[in-house]
């Protein structure tokens, strides 16, 4: 027999991710998940930019890696709580390792919580975890052809991080095929040119964050 | 590799619709996967097939279709169908979309030996036991 079911298969991980947003929602938190490839520099941003929020915005990061905690580590001065969630072979964040990780933060002492996801351009782009915005790394030394290559996860972009931007002329990048690309599959998300190392665009970045909890 | 997780979800929407109907043995699932999610077939038959193990769908086949994306441009209200690499509306050549179709992915149906077969035969392409 055949049995017509019609049925969402992804409504069991939107439904997770719904619980997580009403939750970060009745805390009054704004949660901001990373996406990008590994070695994009997540983990260097976050170390740098959170202390530049205000001091009276509280923050928190998710840290998802397949292994160690060494990113919690680095990130453990920045922010005032931070959760490593390993997640073994998983390529991906989900909603329910999210719920577990807002299991044991103190969500009322929050003000912006960094999910920083693992490092992919394919799956993590496919889980909505509660987020109320993404935000996607791309580094120069990625390569100036990722946006085309990768649609998927910068259509889904609040905003849009090109990061070591200080190697820019070393590689020879070409933004404007960046920009090119990007007219393509998203003219909403604002594009910021940034580097950790020398600072600059890091104000801007900062801006966009905190522009976040003022709607 | 997210295949997996997807599977995880598929099995489950699969087995309860499989209970309710006093199925024994499932033998082929029939799933739409939006465009957009990035899903591989053979990635995909190869989950399932893993993650079926020791239940009554192990063994069984998929049939993945490949749903294309349609969206509604935000700025001017426009419906089309864009390219998974290009999402400019024809009207007024922003990207900026509410996507309709193509970001999911459905079980479509369940194909199965069942109880209910010598009973009902309300079923299309009911299978004698």
């Amino acid at each position: 027999m055949k049995i017509n079911v019609v049925k969402s298969v992804l409504d069991a991980s939107d439904a997770m991710a719904n619980v997580n947003r009403r939750r970060m929602d009745a805390a009054g938190l704004t949660c901001i998940n990373m996406l990008s490839a590994p070695g994009s520099g997540k983990t260097t941003l976050l170390q740098k930019s959170l202390p530049m929020l205000p001091a009276t915005a509280r923050t928190a990061v998710l840290v998802g890696d397949l292994q160690t905690t060494r990113d919690a580590e680095r990130l453990e001065h920045s922010a005032a709580q931070v959760v490593q969630i390993n997640t073994g072979s998983g390529c991906h964040l989900s909603p329910s390792q999210v719920e577990q990780g807002l299991d044991s933060l103190d969500l009322s002492a929050i003000d912006f919580l960094f999910i920083e996801n693992v490092g992919n351009m394919v799956c993590p782009a496919a889980f909505d975890l509660g987020e109320h915005r993404r935000a996607v790394l791309l580094s120069v030394p990625e390569g100036d052809d990722k946006v085309a290559k990768y649609p998927t996860l910068f259509q889904k972009a609040d905003v849009i991080l090109l990061t070591k931007i200080d190697l820019a002329e070393l590689l020879e990048y070409n933004f404007d095929r960046v920009y090119d690309d990007l007219s393509k599959i998203n003219t909403a998300a604002p594009v910021i040119r940034l580097s950790s190392k020398t600072g600059e665009g890091l104000e801007p970045w900062r801006d966009w964050i905190t522009a976040q909890r003022a709607e | 590799m997210h295949e997996m997780s997807i599977a995880e979800g598929l099995l489950q929407a699969v087995l309860t619709a499989a209970n309710q109907h006093g199925a024994t043995r499932i033998e082929r699932i029939e799933l739409d996967v939006g465009q957009m999610r990035l899903i591989v077939p053979d990635a995909m038959q190869m989950a399932w097939q893993v993650i079926t193990e020791g239940t009554i769908a192990a063994g069984s086949e998929i049939v993945v279709v490949e749903v294309p994306v349609t969206a509604r441009c935000k700025k001017c209200g426009r419906q089309f169908a864009p390219q998974i690499n290009e999402y400019i509306c024809p009207d007024c050549g922003q990207a900026d979309v509410d996507i309709l179709t193509g970001d999911d992915i459905i079980l479509k149906s369940v194909v199965c030996d069942s109880n209910e077969d010598a009973e009902s035969g309300a079923n299309n392409g009911a299978k004698a036991q």
